[in-house]
C-alpha cells in the first residue's frame, strides 16, 4: 500500500509524524482528502478537524485551528496555528467557552472575537464526541 | 559573665543562616527541573520553524516577496520598537542586569543616530526598570515569561506587527537571552522587522502543476506574520531556558555561601563557649584557692 510522510505541527511541538495511507483537512475553498500521490499543493486551513490515517491502519484526529497544509514530494507537513489531538481536549473548557460565545453573539451578532471562539470551541466539542 | 550573650547572638544568626539557606537551596532545586522542561520546549518549537522557512523560502521563489509589508524597509526610520524579554522575579544572578545593559546599550545607540526608541516591555524586571528611568513602555506583558506559552507570544508579535504595519515604528529589535549551554547565556539583540530577505533566499520552488489555495501572494500574506510570531516565542523560550539556568547557578552560589557562613558563625560560636567555659573553671579554681588560703 502507497504510503506518504506526514508531519503535524503547532508552533508548540510536533504532534505527529510518520507514514500515512490518508489525510483529511478543510481549506478554506473545502474540504480535502490526500492521498500519496496527490498533485503537490499548499493550502490555508480552516478551523476543522484533520484527520490522517497511519500505515498501521491507526486514524488519529486533531483540532485545527487555521494554518497550512504543504503537500510535495509525497511529504506532506501541517503547521497548525493551534492543534490539539482528541484525547487532550478539555471538553468541559470547550462547552464553557461556547456558551460564553454563543452568549456574545446574542447580544452583539458581529463579534468577530466571540464567532471565531465559538467555531474554534465548536470544533472541539464535535470531534470529541460531547 | 559577657560569654553567654554572645554565644546567644551567635547561635540566634546560624538559626537565621539556615533557615536562608533552605529557601535558597529550595529555589535551586525548583530552577534545576525547570531548566530541563525549558530546553524541551526550545526543541519542540523548531519542527515548525524549520517548517514554515521552507515554505516561504519556496513560496518566496513565485513572486515578488521583497514588496511585502513585513519585510520591505521604511522609507526613514525615525522611530524604533525594542521588544525586552526579562523575568518577572529576580533571584535570578545577573540575568535581568546583563539582558537590561544590553537593551540599553542598543537603546543609546539608536537614540545617538537620531532616532527615537519605543519599548515593548515583557517581564516585571523590564517594566519596573524602564518605569523608573522615567520611560513609559508602549506596553507591557507580565506573568508570560516563566513559562511562554505561544497564544502568549503571538499575541506580543500581533501588537507589534500592528504598530510596523501602521508605521508608528519602523524597525524592531528583540532583546532577549540567548541559551547556549548550561553554562552560557548570552544577552543578544535580533532585528525582527523588517524581515531580512535573506532569511528567504535559496527556495527550491515550487513545480509547475502546484495547487494553491487561496493564490500564493494571499498565503504569503498570512505565513509571514506567523514566522515573526514564532520568532518572538523561539527568543522567549530561550530566555525562560536562560532564566532558569542563571537562577539555579545563583541560588547554588547562595547555598554554598549560606554553608560557608554556618561553618565560620559554628566555629565562633564553639570558641566563645569554650571561652566561657574556661572563665568559669578559673574562676571556681581561683575562688577555691583563695578559700583554702585562708584556712
Amino acid at each position: 500500500m502507497a504510503t506518504m510522510q506526514v508531519e503535524v505541527v503547532s508552533p508548540e511541538q510536533a504532534l505527529f509524524a510518520g507514514e500515512a495511507t490518508e489525510v483529511y483537512a478543510r481549506s478554506m475553498d473545502g474540504e480535502i482528502g490526500i492521498l500519496p500521490g496527490h498533485q503537490p499543493a499548499l493550502l490555508l486551513l480552516d478551523v476543522a478537524p484533520l484527520k490522517v490515517k497511519a500505515d498501521d491502519g491507526q486514524e488519529h484526529v486533531f483540532a485545527v485551528h487555521s494554518g497550512f497544509l504543504e503537500f510535495s514530494d509525497n511529504r506532506l507537513t501541517v503547521l497548525a496555528d493551534v492543534a490539539e489531538p482528541v484525547g487532550e481536549i478539555d471538553v468541559a473548557r470547550a462547552q464553557a467557552a461556547r456558551q460564553r460565545a454563543e452568549e456574545a453573539l446574542r447580544g452583539d451578532a458581529e463579534d468577530a472575537a466571540a464567532r471565531t471562539a465559538l467555531a474554534r470551541a465548536t470544533l472541539r466539542t464535535t470531534i470529541a464526541g460531547a | 559573665m559577657p560569654g553567654a550573650g554572645e554565644i546567644r547572638v551567635l547561635r540566634r544568626r546560624i538559626r537565621s543562616v539556615k533557615s536562608t539557606q533552605k529557601i535558597t537551596r529550595s529555589f535551586e532545586l525548583i530552577a534545576a527541573s525547570r531548566i530541563g522542561k525549558a530546553r524541551q520546549a526550545v526543541e519542540a518549537a523548531r519542527p515548525y520553524a524549520s517548517g514554515i522557512t521552507r515554505v516561504i523560502r519556496n513560496l518566496a521563489t513565485e513572486g515578488e516577496v521583497a514588496a511585502h509589508p513585513l519585510l520591505a524597509p521604511h522609507d526613514s526610520v525615525e522611530r524604533v520598537g525594542m521588544v525586552v524579554i526579562t523575568s518577572d522575579r529576580g533571584l535570578a544572578g545577573a540575568y535581568n542586569t546583563n539582558l537590561l545593559r544590553r537593551a540599553e546599550r542598543l537603546a543609546k545607540e539608536e537614540r545617538d543616530a537620531g532616532r527615537e526608541v519605543a519599548i515593548y516591555a515583557v517581564g516585571r524586571k523590564a517594566e519596573v526598570y524602564f518605569r523608573y528611568r522615567n520611560v513609559t513602555p508602549e506596553q507591557t506583558w507580565t506573568g508570560i515569561t516563566d513559562r511562554p506559552r505561544y497564544a502568549d507570544a503571538a499575541e506580543v508579535g500581533a501588537t507589534v506587527i500592528g504598530d510596523y504595519r501602521d508605521r508608528r515604528i519602523d524597525r524592531v529589535w528583540l532583546v532577549y537571552t540567548d541559551f547556549r549551554s548550561a553554562l552560557a547565556q548570552v544577552s543578544t539583540a535580533a532585528r525582527i522587522l523588517p524581515v531580512d530577505v535573506e532569511e528567504f533566499a535559496g527556495g527550491e520552488g515550487f513545480p509547475a502543476q502546484f495547487m494553491f489555495e487561496p493564490a500564493p501572494a494571499d498565503i504569503l500574506d498570512q505565513l509571514i506574520p506567523r514566522y515573526v510570531e514564532h520568532q518572538f516565542y523561539a527568543g522567549m523560550l530561550e530566555s525562560a531556558a536562560s532564566e532558569h539556568a542563571s537562577r539555579q547557578r545563583a541560588m547554588k552560589a547562595a547555598t554554598d555561601n549560606a554553608g560557608d557562613v554556618i561553618e565560620d558563625l559554628t566555629r565562633e560560636a564553639n570558641r566563645a563557649r569554650q571561652a566561657a567555659i574556661t572563665t568559669e573553671i578559673s574562676e571556681i579554681v581561683g575562688g577555691a584557692e583563695a578559700l583554702s588560703g585562708h584556712s
